[in-house]
């Protein structure tokens, strides 16, 4: 089992693929362990990309502080771990809490990273986010670990993955209750009480940049991504469909395909950071795998995007007036 | 410690998935989680003696009674084995336990927030969260005789009472440094996974070199 010991804490980390390709880091998102990327293993290699995942400090076998980490503690851990294995510039992935590390990761230490691909996540905690944050943190703490997957369940996964792969779902709750420690958990959890909007910071980072987004993430919602899109000046958003905040899990095949595409057209010079809005196929072996957004990519309602306003004239404006109609006695 | 953990947990994993959790086992378990509710009760009686005007002890107060309820639960649910060699060896792994943690020194005296208090919270955190048995079963395990049961509603019932020690321990100020507050931790957590560490080498002995 390697380890990397930092700041007094272990590392538990796993490379997988060949020496010389490109590496993606992988960061976990809250109570996820390296194994779940265990198809990314196989898949990312066949496709030129070594993999390097981590669990980060406070879960999964990695050493878990009982009085907590900050997410510069995560950043510094991971950018550590990177100079002892010789790793100088990462593409680097994160999902949802691990897609704030990246996020912090790209700003702390923009010369140490070769790409960021930021999933399922946020940079700032609007109204709806810490509403879902704070119900999950209560139900962990005042319910149980089994209780707060079981909440995290349906913003996961799709209702067909959900249908089809009910035994698995339990299994995956037994195991995640039983390789987790609660403190661990509710420690990454209670870093967001401090967190303060990393949005002003995002125009630091110059990194190319690909920012994926499940269609039906209601958990970490367009717009939150569409903060990344704009605030990132070289960087594109891929809209993924009929998926929900953990897609990574249920179609590995496509999201390692939307991944070394992108590490391939970045090592080959064909990477337009013009932060346009795409949509992924279906098919991981579609020959164009990505189309524009038509429409606007803010509305779930598939309407056409809005036309800029023009301003119009006092006259015309009067003009064009809907009368009110007679009022029926 | 953490690879010889791993190990461990990895071997009683198999032994339970073959021979299911026997007598033998079940009585060793409960012994030893009642050990560590007779140690943690026993400094929170302490309070019921005390004023109520610290805003903490009505939450340690809770503890106590959720503490002996939990040691009550799983005392009831145990199938006792008749071998008294298991009751030997667990007095000595019990024993073990009260002098690596010093329990008495939190029973001495009143508790007051002050540094013995302190490194009383660190071993309370390690006791209720260091010593997990559920993840000794195999996940297809089902939870469906008494005694898991139990046994998964102590480890459910340890996850909120953990509550108290983590926000304490967090904000609790003593003039501590947080480098301070961190070695005490792990010092405590130390003690408290070494005896752990002997209560799972105990389980499934017929496999212990395995």
């Amino acid at each position: 089992m390697p380890a990397f010991e930092f700041d007094g804490h272990e590392l538990y980390y796993e490379l997988h693929g060949r020496e010389g390709d490109p590496v993606l880091t992988i960061i976990n998102g809250l109570s996820m362990r390296t194994s779940h990327w265990g198809p990314y293993f196989q898949l990312l290699p066949q496709a030129g990309v070594r993999v390097l995942t981590y669990d980060m400090l406070g879960q999964g076998a990695s050493s878990k502080p009982v009085l907590g980490a900050s997410f510069a503690d995560h950043a510094a851990g991971l950018h550590a771990l990177h100079a002892h294995l010789g790793i100088e510039r990462p593409y680097v992935f994160g999902i949802s809490f691990g897609g704030v590390v990246a996020l912090r990761y790209a700003v702390d230490y923009p010369d140490a990273l070769a790409g960021l691909i930021p999933v399922s996540t946020f940079s700032e905690l609007d109204a709806q986010l810490r509403g879902h944050a704070t119900n999950l943190y209560v139900g962990l703490v005042r319910v149980g670990f089994g209780f707060y997957l079981d909440l995290l369940m349906p913003l996961n996964f799709s209702n067909a993955w959900i249908a089809e792969h009910q035994e698995l779902i339990q299994l995956i709750r037994r195991v995640g209750v039983s390789t987790n420690e609660l403190y661990g958990i509710q420690n990454l959890m209670e870093s967001m009480a401090g967190f303060e909007s990393m949005t002003e910071e995002l125009a630091g980072i110059t990194a190319p940049t690909l920012i994926l987004n499940g269609e039906f993430d209601w958990l970490t919602p367009r717009h939150l991504h569409d903060i990344l899109r704009r605030g990132i000046v070289n960087s594109r958003l891929v809209l993924v469909p009929r998926v929900c905040h953990a897609f990574t899990l249920e179609i590995p095949q496509l999201t390692s395909r939307l991944i070394a595409d992108f590490i391939h057209q970045v090592e080959g010079s064909g990477w337009a950071g013009d932060q346009t809005v795409w949509v992924s196929a279906e098919d991981p072996q579609a020959d164009a795998l990505l189309e524009r957004c038509p429409g606007d990519h803010l509305r779930a309602i598939p309407l056409p995007a809005e036309r800029p306003k023009r301003r119009k004239s006092r006259s015309a404006a009067s003009s064009t007036r809907v009368k009110a109609p007679p009022v029926r006695s | 410690m953490a690879s010889v953990l791993d190990h461990q947990r990895r071997r009683l994993q198999a032994c339970f998935a073959e021979h299911g959790v026997g007598a033998d086992d079940q009585s060793r378990i409960t012994l030893f989680v009642q050990s560590l509710k007779a140690i943690n009760s026993g400094v929170l009686a302490r309070l019921e003696f005390q004023p109520l005007d610290w805003a903490p002890w009505k939450f340690l107060h809770t503890q106590y009674f959720r503490e002996l309820e939990m040691s009550t639960l799983l005392s009831r649910a145990t199938s006792w084995s008749t071998n008294p060699l298991v009751y030997m060896e667990a007095g000595t792994l019990n024993l073990g336990l009260w002098s690596r943690t010093r329990a008495w020194d939190y029973m001495q005296a009143p508790l007051e927030p002050d540094a013995r208090f302190y490194r009383y919270l660190a071993m309370s955190h390690a006791l209720l969260s260091v010593v997990r048995l559920i993840p000794l079963l195999p996940p297809s395990l089902p939870l469906d005789t008494p005694f898991l049961q139990a046994l998964h509603d102590v480890e459910e019932e340890n996850g909120r009472q953990i509550q108290l020690q983590i926000r304490l321990l967090k904000q609790l100020e003593l003039g501590l440094s947080r480098k301070e507050r961190e070695a005490l931790v792990e010092e405590e957590r130390d003690k408290v996974e070494a005896c752990y560490l002997e209560l799972l080498e105990s389980l499934c002995p017929e496999q212990a070199t395995g």
